[in-house]
């Protein structure tokens, strides 16, 4: 008899959070808020907003990082190797203060 | 020359000359860049929040709360964006190898940020005093959080130029070491336009 009712206590209790879950319903689920219900309307433009946000967002730093390396590529300058035969030829030295 | 007369010559290797590597974007600029879409992210969720609330809610804002102040921050709006000049200029002067100057720019910048606080705070203290708390209603709760969040950026914005201003007064910033100040202003740059965003959503 005791045992019989404490396992259905048991079984309320651990079904309760579910069923607690199941009112509550999904933020994404269309239907739980009824056919006219401004909530439905809220979530869906602040699921979009949400969604586009991250590509905006990261899109745009990754757009400004590509910009910015190719100004420094641009700017950066060939790596010069001064060769012996070449001063040797009579070459304009690179550096003034060796000539 | 002859073969033999070649081969007797001596050895000398070429000299090479030392090349600058320096990074094509510097690092202290992707850091900065890395930390503005995180923070812009944090205001995505804020405002994806705002979104919910306002579109869901019958009346927004409430009837029975006062509503907000839009002249007077359409020109605290412009007062913040007129703080933009002067890091700019310091900027530029600082990549010109001028450093003269620079103290009294970051300066000016940033007293125009606690301008722009300062007249937010009297707003708020304006609403609180007409009903508008973050506990009156949902309306409240989230103006607060997000533009109390926005305000929490300047006031940090506004400590770093005042730390880049002393600095430059010290003459510790220079044409080479002006790392910092190229964040600061990426960071001030970030804070303004968010604020155009914020204000945008909220006030309007």
């Amino acid at each position: 008899m005791w045992t019989r009712v404490l396992a259905r206590l048991t079984t309320l209790v651990l079904l309760a959070p579910g069923a607690q879950a199941f009112a509550q319903s999904c933020a994404m689920c269309a239907s739980s808020f009824g056919p006219n219900d401004p909530r439905q309307r809220a979530f869906n433009w602040s699921i979009l907003f949400l969604m586009a946000a991250p590509y905006t967002i990261f899109g745009s730093a990754v757009l400004c990082l590509v910009i910015l390396y190719r100004r420094g590529a641009s700017r950066r300058r060939a790596p010069v190797i001064e060769l012996p035969w070449a001063r040797r030829a009579g070459a304009r030295p690179l550096d003034p203060e060796e000539a | 020359m002859t073969l033999a007369g070649s081969l007797a010559m001596p050895h000398r290797a070429p000299s090479f000359r030392p090349v600058e590597r320096t990074p094509p974007i510097p690092n202290a600029v992707v850091a900065i860049v890395v930390l503005v879409t995180g923070e812009a992210m944090l205001f995505a969720g804020l405002i994806g929040t705002y979104l919910i609330f306002r579109i869901s809610a019958p009346d927004w804002p409430p009837r029975d709360l006062p509503r907000l102040p839009i002249p007077v921050t359409v020109a605290n709006t412009l007062v913040l964006l007129a703080s933009l000049a002067p890091i700019t200029r310091a900027l530029r002067r600082l990549r010109r190898g001028e450093g003269a100057g620079l103290a009294r720019l970051l300066g000016t910048s940033a007293a125009i940020g606690v301008l722009f606080v300062a007249v937010q705070g009297a707003e708020w203290a304006r609403l609180i005093h007409h009903g508008l708390t973050a506990g009156s209603s949902l309306y409240g709760a989230t103006f607060y959080l997000i533009i109390g969040c926005h305000a929490v950026h300047v006031v940090a914005a506004v400590v770093w130029l005042l730390v880049l201003a002393a600095l430059a007064w010290l003459g510790r910033v220079t044409p080479e070491r002006r790392a910092g100040l190229e964040m600061a202003t990426v960071y001030w740059y970030f804070v303004c336009v968010l604020w155009v965003a914020l204000f945008g959503v909220v006030y309007l």
